[in-house]
């Protein structure tokens, strides 16, 4: 099977539990219109054949690319070169994140542009990129991954006493947003080439993971540092997005496509200045790797372009009309049992998670099996998404009654976990918030949020992303838990 | 060269499938009786201009590697042939190399028959240990005191008699790493015995060591 097939039809597998789930409700509970039902269906086509060329195109351009970029910063071994290149990859691989674009925007009207849209993407580029450094730095000096989360979140936490309810909310999600398709795979990479020049094979294995979680961790501290300076902020609701069913089938799909093409522009180019930088200073490549590479970026573009439309034209609709229609049920179980279930299927078919789990297996010689590591995943952001629909029940239930015990029982456990299952759980947590989730099961809640009552549309609109971001670190350092129970040599 | 075939009462089995298929064909061959294998993740092509032109003719595979007696070699072979359905094409190939020598699982087999043929096959021999992730250095260093002048890790995953575990019905093989090491004859049993002695290879469960002949070399000096 060529690697476009084997990819073709692991997403389709991907996204047939979605497509499952939404054809059940259609014929129980929220029956859609004629209009809906084919958009949606198209627009998982769209999904699942621009999935599957991204992947692709990760796998010839993006993860080379990282793998060869963390070589070349780390060869001339210079810690200021490291420290420095950190810096710089950080911040440009941030600032273009689509994720964190829309998200910036969204804050800017949520506090009635007090915080402005550029003072958040200033900052949280800027707290990524001096994590991204850290974490470059870990790896070099082999400082062992569960120490410095420690105490980045113990200074999280501090920070987080001083924040008000909202700006916390903000400030997890704003994480989750900036770890996003592109900068996922290229960060794993980046981390992947670095530590690969490693002489003990262990900790090579292990420091192969972790970077994704250290960067995400500067985009908190960025975001509560910010909310110092910006105590008295007045919220207003966000605007919510109000889908027409018009009927039509094709044109919401070419109103997307401007949007759609801008975005996938804009985050593809910093890697790829990256990379005619480094082509020309660094690398070198001859010419067939060199057009492999080019290649490669052509269908992770192309793929992320379809992907993107199909996404907005045909899931968020749909999303937020069930999220809607369930919430003023009368019987709220419906609501729960919907929500888990969106969670623990979307997750599938995330795009990151499948460069995620991929890179697991191949670092691991398979040892750690992909699916192995989905179940597990999925569980753990189906339960984020049943706990997001619980808040919007019960306005009582805040955002730090379930962020406070969940990252206290994530940061103990990385004491009995082995370590390499810290990495990939922490890794996992930043991994889980892509653009299908930022979309379709977001409009989910937000549709849930609008149509029950006693809901608070800032403060149950933000959060969500947070929950997903640590579901997935419990869920999986279990998994790693398991693992080191199950492994052990048998009576030798 | 008629005998080089029958070396030891050993030979080594390889397999290569496509990603992820690695454990079904080791859950296979211990079925037939085979005591364990080595899994390595690779990547395999095949001549297809297009795909080839638009960089997606490459695909990942796996191969496995097992040690087998000889009265296992045909049944596994026979077994995997038809359970793998490796007669049909872009199923996967099997083949086998002669082994030159061979210890692990708890046997430790003196009996080389090198020079009962009357001549000295080739001038070097190709070592591979496999042990637990995180030994391969050792390995490597002990080889070196012992005269190896260099040698290659790769890593892998595999399980002997000694290490089945299953979580949600999946088998999961923990991971190894693989040695290459090309020698000269004549230093390759100081090299085996040290590494032998070093990592208790005669020991069950502490890895595996085989040899194969090398017919030519170019590069090593």
């Amino acid at each position: 099977m060529t690697l476009i097939a084997s990819k073709l039809k692991e997403n389709i597998y991907a996204m047939l539990p979605i497509m499952g789930i939404v054809f059940i409700l259609h014929f129980t509970l929220v029956p859609l219109s004629g209009g809906q039902i084919l958009r949606f269906l198209l627009g998982s086509v769209f999904v699942i054949l621009g999935l599957s060329l991204f992947l692709v195109g990760v796998d010839l351009a993006i993860t080379p690319l990282g793998a060869l970029t963390g070589e070349q910063i780390t060869k001339p071994n210079r810690l200021w070169i490291v420290i420095l290149a950190g810096i710089i990859l950080g911040f440009v691989i941030s600032i273009a994140e689509p994720g964190l674009i829309v998200f910036a925007n969204q804050v800017h009207t949520v506090t009635s542009g007090l915080i402005s849209s550029n003072m958040i993407l200033i900052t949280v580029s800027i707290g990524l990129a001096l994590l991204v450094s850290l974490g470059f730095t870990r790896i070099i000096y082999n400082i062992p991954l569960f120490k410095i989360l420690i105490v980045l979140y113990i200074i999280i936490g501090i920070l987080a006493l001083f924040s008000s309810p909202v700006f916390l909310a903000i400030a997890f999600d704003a994480s989750g947003a900036t770890t996003g398709v592109l900068a996922v795979p290229f960060l794993l990479a980046l981390s992947v080439g670095i530590s690969r020049l490693k002489r003990d094979v262990k900790a090579s294995e292990k420091d192969s993971f972790g970077l994704v979680a250290i960067a995400s961790a500067g985009a908190v501290m960025g975001l509560l540092i910010l909310g110092f300076f910006a105590q008295d902020l007045v919220f207003t609701d966000p605007p919510i997005p109000i889908f027409s069913d018009t009927g039509l089938i094709l044109a919401p799909f070419l109103h997307v496509i401007p949007s759609s093409f801008l975005d996938t522009i804009v985050a593809f180019s910093p890697l790829l200045g990256i990379f005619i930088l480094l082509q020309i200073f660094g690398f070198k490549l001859k010419h067939r790797p060199l057009f492999k590479m080019i290649k490669g970026f052509i269908y992770a573009l192309l793929g992320l372009f379809i992907f993107l439309v199909g996404v907005n034209a045909g899931f968020m609709e749909v999303g937020d009309l069930i999220g809607e229609t369930l919430a003023v049920q009368e019987r709220s179980i419906y609501l729960l049992i919907a929500a888990f279930f969106l969670g623990l299927f979307t997750i599938i078919a995330e795009p990151a998670v499948s460069v995620l789990t991929h890179q697991i297996e191949d670092i691991t010689s398979g040892y750690v099996k992909r699916r192995l590591v989905l179940i597990p995943l999925s569980i753990g952001v189906g339960c984020a998404i049943l706990l997001s629909a619980l808040r919007v029940l019960i306005p009582e239930l805040q955002l730090w009654h379930i962020l406070l015990p969940g990252y206290t029982i994530s940061l103990t456990m990385m004491f009995f976990v082995p370590k390499l299952f810290v990495g990939i759980a922490f890794d996992a947590g930043g991994v889980a918030t892509g653009p299908l989730t930022a979309t379709f099961t977001l409009a989910f809640v937000q549709g849930a949020a609008r149509a029950y009552s006693s809901a608070n549309l800032v403060l149950d609109g933000f959060g969500m992303i947070a929950l997903v971001a640590l579901a997935p670190i419990i869920t999986l350092q279990i998994l790693g838990l398991v693992y080191k129970r199950r492994t052990r040599k048998a009576g030798v | 060269m008629d005998n080089v075939s029958i070396l030891t009462d050993y030979q080594l089995l390889v397999v290569i499938v496509n990603f992820g298929l690695g454990s079904k064909v080791l859950k296979i061959a211990k079925q037939e009786g085979i005591g364990g294998g080595t899994i390595v993740i690779g990547k395999g092509t095949h001549r297809q201009p297009i795909l080839e032109f638009l960089e997606l003719a490459e695909t990942r595979k796996e191969i496995v590697m097992m040690i087998a007696p000889l009265r296992l070699v045909n049944p596994t072979c026979d077994a995997l042939e038809e359970k793998m359905k490796l007669h049909k094409p872009n199923h996967g190939i099997a083949f086998v190399i002669p082994v030159a020598k061979f210890m692990g699982m708890g046997k430790y087999d003196r009996s080389y028959k090198l020079n009962e043929g009357g001549d000295v096959m080739t001038e070097y021999q190709a070592i591979f240990t496999v042990v637990d992730k995180g030994k391969g250095q050792e390995v490597v260093d002990v080889a070196t005191q012992a005269g190896a002048k260099g040698a290659t890790l790769i890593n892998a995953r595999g399980s002997g008699i000694h290490e089945t575990s299953k979580l949600f019905n999946m088998e999961v093989e923990p991971e190894k790493e693989m040695v290459l090491i090309l020698a000269k004859h004549d230093i390759v049993q100081d090299i085996i015995s040290a590494i032998t002695h070093e990592l208790d290879l005669e020991k069950p469960g502490n890895g595996i060591l085989f040899v194969q002949e090398v017919h030519q070399t170019k590069g090593i000096r």
